[in-house]
């Protein structure tokens, strides 16, 4: 139950620049992610939020009240750790037990017996309050950090890749459950991940973070239709997303663009703004960006498809991946798990231009798209 | 395959027997001529009359429970000071980054590899000079030389093991520094703490040198008094026997007494399996 | 190149301790009664948890391990008594096992020196498996400059340089993380589109046997659970276990009584409202009162519409992943998964009756697992 205010935040490490000037504006109980590779920042900005590091520069605010002084045992706030971070000797119940009987945060027997049971009973723990956690799988104990975590119903809940160290079926289905916990959670949330689905499943408004700098701060649907860069649009989404070289191209008042593994020149809607923002641009070189869902296959010859032969075939669980190669272009695109194909046959594609993503050949920076039915404003940057 | 693995395993077994044999016998046969009179001594193996007048020379007729309370006050105040001051440093060697402390932890370690008849004269002279000669607090001092390094090098052992986070997650339920320290870190290093102590104790407890030149007859360990059993005119054997047996007394109960905290790594279990 | 039969393989491990008779009985099988028959030139997975006994028979077939009773075959020859080396198997194992001071071309030329063959023939064999695993540029590099991706390809290479007639992997990407293991793969892949060797491929991720393989071998405590292509394993489960095994996010399986209202046989489940109407084509063999387990994947179950049957549960779980929404029902102790690209948006407790695809669902015996036809 607090608004966070993180403002020009740098933390160093010695020569390294932990997190550069960062700036983020959580709400009160918002559900708020922290989303990047591996090595950015985020378990490093946690730190910071919780009070274990103390920044370089800037302030960490709750509620317009600046921390930077005051430690994290008084900060109020909990965390749940990568590596779970229980007391090895202690049992499960003196786990969840533990902020209760901190001289900070004292309770009497009574109310820690009862908050105990009800969050183990929350977590569907109840059955292991006598074991030690080398007796429990990782799965569970992550269940009793959430529950150390969540006792206390601190003011900010932080959590640190919670999902990372459990295998591919666990994740799912944690993450699910999580997703059905977020009502119970009464804090401000902070969720740092490297998984994109986590990020686009539990997050209100999403974050991403790379070499300590924000680069975007969004809901789901502003991340993912409009990406505010290359990076981003490779990050969010699986398969990734196919970037290919664009040159505009104007010819007797009509604009088209060739890519680059199609000879003939593709016409670009008259009237959009897009266009227009286009052709006034300072180079006529683009990225364009088309996500394997907009691609389109067929094994047979159809008008204006583009031929090129199966490259790799592969399953994801419900779906598959297929890769074709036109050319020296490599183009992914979705099929379904149970498409039997042969490897290096034909193959034809369209990559419609009305769902591509434009983006700057410099900068790498999102120029617009034509999709305007799921664009809903830009981003918001921070 | 069966049969070979029959006859390798009666081998192996034979062989393990055959060295427990060679290790333990020595222990043995010093219980055993503990029981001999010096008259049988030399004429008898392991048939002999069995006599407790070693044990009433060397226990009632001798100042021995003096050397015993000398060597337990002075071993074990030396490794009470080694751990208060040892523990604090082991934690700060394993948490904290400072310049050159490699070179100090490298430091600290020389000092077990130093012979001690190198130090021992300089040191003689400049204890006389400054009146720690013949004292319990000279001899618990330079004890340190011996039982600090051990407790240092094992305990950081045990601190780098211990996962940065717990300290962090335990911050954050509410403790302070001290409490950490003492209700969640102590803990879990309980293994290292105890075995560390114990052989840090035997070491203190076998010191010969340094009590033998920075004490003379104030403080007198059981190590150099068994020197007086040395008599000019006859080793009495049975005597010496009785007296080294003693003296190894308290290093096996302290390891019996300590054995069920010998708990493999507690910190086991504690983050992501 | 050449087909692999396995023969009711036994592989029993003795305890070696057996200090009391009682612990004799424990000796357990590591492989029971296993029997394969793999065609020339096709790659065949084995695919089970940790300790179900695949590396265990990858072992018996390459001759590291000795076959407790049983027959192997290459081709005609029966292999059981022969030496590794005169088995003419090319084998892959997870750790690298490089040797450090040779560089990668005299590693991959290393058998082929120790059989005898000339230089000039050992260059022409190394140079030409070299492009095929894309290590081309690496044969005069050591290992230790090597990643853990290139390592794996030069232990490929290594293994396929002497044209085995079979070749071993034993989990070869195990090690390697996302994209590495991702490209590895579609090499490995594309490899074996190029030489067609008959391919026995060990590992316990489901995704990559059902990508790589022809026909996957599953296996769980020893004991051979089914052996089929990839569709028919993840369409045609032979028992919970490969049900539950393969597929992710994975198959919903749950203890259900059946009963019997106007008409229509439904599911019913302990501890919760729901209620499901039992496809039609099991209606011969459903009984009011009959307890079984069923099954069914989450892209098999839909959210139906106002005229559909059964009683409306509450949604627990709604998570919005942009190209697919999931759905989860709660079910008793469980949390019943469904996946849709339906655009519409539900919230936490509105009301939805569910459905589930009548060919795609599965009842499986509430005893044994079977899969019940």
């Amino acid at each position: 139950m607090a608004q966070v205010e993180i403002i020009n935040v740098t933390k160093r490490f010695g020569k390294t620049t932990a997190l550069d000037n960062v700036n983020l504006d959580i709400k009160d109980n918002e559900f708020f992610v922290l989303f990047g590779p591996a090595g950015a920042g985020k378990t490093t900005l946690l730190n910071t939020i919780a009070g274990i590091y103390l920044p370089e520069e800037g302030m960490v605010k709750f509620d317009g009240e600046v921390m930077n002084q005051v430690d994290a045992s008084h900060r109020n706030v909990a965390m749940v750790f990568e590596n779970y971070a229980l007391y090895p000797n202690q049992t499960v119940y003196e786990n969840i037990a533990s902020p209760l009987r901190s001289p900070l945060y004292k309770q009497d027997n009574e109310t820690i017996d009862r908050e105990v049971r009800r969050v183990a009973s929350l977590l569907r723990i109840d059955g292991l309050l006598d074991r030690l956690p080398h007796q429990i799988s990782n799965g569970q104990k992550q269940r009793v950090a959430i529950g150390r975590a969540i006792i206390r119903t601190p003011r900010v809940l932080l959590m640190d890749e919670p999902l990372a160290h459990l295998d591919a079926k666990l994740r799912n289905y944690m993450r699910s459950e999580l997703k059905e916990m977020q009502s119970m959670f009464e804090s401000t949330v902070i969720y740092v991940t490297h998984d994109y689905l986590e990020a686009i499943s539990l997050g209100d408004r999403i974050a991403i973070i790379k070499e300590g700098k924000i680069v975007q701060v969004g809901t789901r649907d502003e991340i993912y239709y409009t990406p505010r860069n290359e990076f981003v649009a490779a990050l969010v989404g699986e398969p990734e997303i196919n970037i290919i070289d664009g040159t505009l191209v104007k010819e007797n008042g009509t604009s088209y663009i060739k890519l680059e593994m199609k000879e003939e020149l593709v016409p670009l809607p008259d009237n959009h703004p897009l266009t227009k923002t286009l052709c006034e641009y300072d180079t006529n070189e683009f990225h364009v960006g088309f996500r394997p869902q907009s691609i389109d296959y067929t094994f047979e010859y159809k008008e204006g498809y583009l031929k090129g032969s199966v490259y790799n075939f592969e399953s994801l669980g419900n779906k598959a991946v297929l890769t074709v190669k036109v050319g020296d272009t490599f183009l992914r695109t979705l099929a379904p798990y149970d498409l039997r194909v042969q490897l290096d046959i034909d193959i034809y594609i369209d990559a419609p231009i009305t769902k591509g993503l434009f983006f700057d050949s410099q900068t790498t920076e999102l120029i617009g798209s034509y999709d305007d039915a799921k664009v809903n404003g830009n981003g918001t940057q921070e | 395959m069966k049969r070979r693995e029959l006859l390798i395993n009666i081998v192996k077994h034979v062989l393990l027997i055959i060295y427990a044999l060679f290790a333990l016998f020595p222990l043995f046969w010093m219980l055993l001529i503990s029981f001999k009179s010096d008259a049988q001594m030399f004429n008898t193996t392991f048939i002999f009359t069995p006599t407790l007048e070693n044990y009433d020379a060397v226990l009632l007729r001798t100042d021995y429970f003096r050397y015993f309370k000398d060597s337990l006050i002075v071993s074990t105040l030396a490794v009470i000071v080694s751990l208060l001051a040892g523990v604090p440093a082991a934690y700060a060697l394993a948490n904290y980054e400072f310049k050159k402390k490699e070179d100090l932890a490298f430091t600290i370690l020389s000092f077990r590899f130093a012979p001690e008849i190198l130090v021992v004269l300089p040191l003689f002279m400049i204890y006389q000079r400054i009146g720690l000669y013949d004292t319990y607090t000279g001899l618990i001092w330079v004890y340190q030389l011996i039982t600090m390094p051990l407790i240092i090098w094992v305990l950081r052992g045990y601190f780098e093991d211990i996962p940065i986070e717990i300290e962090h997650a335990a911050q954050i339920d509410g403790y302070t520094w001290w409490q950490v320290f003492l209700k969640k870190l102590l803990p879990l290093i309980r293994p290292g703490l105890v075995s560390a102590s114990l052989l840090a104790f035997i070491f203190a407890w076998n010191n010969f040198t340094f009590p033998l030149q920075l004490s003379g007859t104030n403080i007198e360990t059981v190590t150099v008094a068994s020197l007086k059993y040395l008599a000019s005119d006859t080793v009495h054997y049975g005597q010496m026997a009785v007296a080294a047996a003693f003296s190894s007394l308290p290093a096996v109960i302290f390891a019996l007494l300590i054995q069920k905290h010998l708990v493999r790594g507690l910190s086991f279990g504690a983050v992501k399996g | 190149m050449a087909k692999l039969t396995l023969k009711n393989v036994y592989k029993k491990y003795d305890h070696k301790k057996k200090r009391r008779k009682k612990d004799k009985e424990n000796d357990y099988f590591a492989v029971n009664n296993l029997s394969l028959d793999c065609e020339d030139g096709e790659f065949i997975g084995i695919l089970g948890p940790s300790g179900c006994g695949k590396t265990t028979t990858l072992r018996m077939i390459a001759g590291l391990e000795d076959i407790t009773a049983g027959d192997i075959f290459i081709g005609d020859r029966r292999i059981n008594d022969l030496h590794p080396k005169d088995r003419n198997i090319g084998l892959a194992f997870e750790n690298y096992a490089l040797y450090p001071p040779l560089t990668v071309y005299e590693n991959i030329a290393f058998n082929l020196r120790a059989k005898g063959l000339s230089n000039a023939e050992v260059d022409e064999r190394v140079k030409r498996i070299a492009p095929l695993l894309k290590v081309e540029e690496l044969l005069n590099m050591r290992p230790a400059a090597l990643s853990g991706g290139q390592k794996q390809r030069v232990n490929i290479a290594r293994a396929i340089v002497r044209n085995p007639d079979i070749l071993l992997l034993d989990e070869p990407l195990s090690h390697l993380d996302g994209k590495m293991r991702q490209q590895l793969r579609m090499e490995i892949k594309r490899l074996h589109n190029e030489i067609e060797s008959t391919t026995i491929y060990v590992t316990h991720d489901q995704l990559e046997a059902m990508s790589l393989a022809d026909r996957i071998a599953i296996m769980d405590l020893g004991v051979l659970q089914q052996f089929g292509t990839p569709s028919e394993i993840y369409d045609n489960p032979a028992n919970e276990f490969v049900a539950s095994f393969i597929g992710e996010p994975p198959m919903n399986i749950l203890t259900t009584t059946i009963i019997h209202h106007e008409n229509d046989f439904y599911f019913t489940f302990e501890d919760s409202e729901l209620r499901i109407v039992v496809p039609q084509r099991y209606y011969d063999i459903v009984k009011d009162g009959m307890k079984v387990r069923v099954g069914v994947r989450p892209t098999d179950i839909y959210v139906g519409g106002p005229d559909s049957k059964g009683t409306p549960v509450r949604v627990a779980v709604f998570e919005d992943l942009c190209t697919e929404r999931r759905i989860g029902i709660r079910v008793g102790d469980e949390l019943v998964m469904l996946i849709t690209e339906d655009e519409t948006k539900y919230e936490q407790g509105d009301l939805i009756r569910l459905e589930v695809n009548g060919e795609k669902t599965h009842l499986f015996d509430l005893e044994t697992g079977n899969r019940i036809q």
